[in-house]
């Protein structure tokens, strides 16, 4: 992630470096960045890591796949976001 | 506990290895309109759809819905099954209402009931939490297991409507008295509505994503960490992951 902002959590570089590579099945990139997940955040830490991973990776299914829309107060809180990143035009 | 991963054993919490047994043995027993048959093979058309190629064009193409072809499939699902459970692994971003009511009216296939989609769903949910756990951890996928034999409940919940989603669902005010309740245990945010037309799904899937993620009153609880790592750093693996899955909720 090019923009730093992950930088702003701990270890959020690191973090982001898993997911992505997970995403990508990319298997030299995963293995690589479960090593320096573990090395900088212990072996419990990376498994709670994969298993929010898992999660959303799984709930996109029920949200994509049954339409619901955004409860209220989400879209309010998110109102200004979405316009700036023009999101709502790629609701179905 | 722990789990054994590449001859290392690390620690894992006693709730999620309980909720990742129920939820394997979830996916081999009979759900509310599919055997246990029937849903092991919807997981194993699940596994499938990654290598299919028709999913592989359409994955590809600027308008998915303009690709035609044949799934790759690997069993004897009707092909309207075949065609949601390729669909919801490889392109879930780009579902559309209208792609949804095709399946549910029957075109150029048979119909799939909506009780038979929704539960589809389900099942696809759980399989993707159960085996993207394993890829990230650097497992194997675990085999699927044998089917427990049993008959669907086959009940619609009589206060279903659509009205919320593009599918119906069971909303707190409308549960009569022969409806599963399915929001007691999880609430009843939107995301645990979009399977309420089979409540056990709501039960099939969060009890295993509450021990993933958070339960829902833990979410917002600040004051406490309940894992190894923080909510800021859950909530950007799941800013991150929900993104790169195209997904709007």
């Amino acid at each position: 992630m090019a923009n730093g902002r992950a930088d702003s959590v701990p270890h959020g570089q690191v973090l982001i470096d898993l997911v992505e590579a997970v995403h990508r099945g990319e298997a030299a990139a995963t293995t690589t960045a479960r090593r320096v997940v573990r090395e900088h955040l212990g072996d419990a830490a990376f498994v709670d890591v994969c298993a929010t991973i898992a999660s959303f990776s799984a709930v996109v299914k029920i949200a994509d796949g049954t339409g619901i829309p955004l409860e209220d107060y989400k879209a309010e809180a998110t109102r200004e976001m979405r316009q700036e990143l023009s999101i709502n035009d790629f609701k179905s | 506990m722990e789990i054994e991963v590449a001859g290392e054993k690390l620690p894992i919490r006693d709730n999620l290895v309980r909720e990742i047994e129920a939820a394997w043995e979830s996916l081999a027993r009979a759900g509310t309109w599919w055997t246990g048959a029937e849903r092991l093979a919807i997981a194993a058309e699940a596994r499938a759809a990654r290598a299919c190629g028709l999913c592989q064009r359409r994955k590809a193409a600027l308008s998915p819905y303009t690709v035609d072809g044949d799934h790759d499939a690997v069993g004897e699902l009707p092909a309207a099954a075949v065609e949601a459970v390729h669909r919801l692994v490889t392109d879930a971003g780009r579902i559309t209402e209208g792609w949804i009511g095709t399946l549910l009216t029957g075109g150029e296939m048979p119909a799939l009931a909506e009780t038979e989609y929704v539960e589809i769903v389900g099942v696809v949910a759980v399989l993707t939490a159960l085996d993207t756990l394993h890829r990230a951890l650097g497992l194997p996928l675990r085999g699927l297991p044998a089917p427990i034999a049993g008959a669907p409940g086959r009940h619609r919940p009589v206060g279903a409507r659509r009205k919320l989603a593009w599918v119906s669902t069971l909303a707190p005010e409308d549960i009569c008295a022969d409806d599963p309740n399915p929001y007691p245990v999880h609430g009843d945010k939107n995301i645990h509505r979009g399977l309420s037309l089979v409540p056990q799904e709501v039960f099939n899937f969060f009890d295993l994503d509450v021990e993933l993620y958070l339960k829902d009153h833990e979410i917002r609880d600040f004051a406490h960490e309940y894992r190894a790592i923080s909510h800021a750093q859950i909530e950007l693996i799941a800013g991150r992951t929900s993104a790169l899955n195209g997904c709007y909720y």
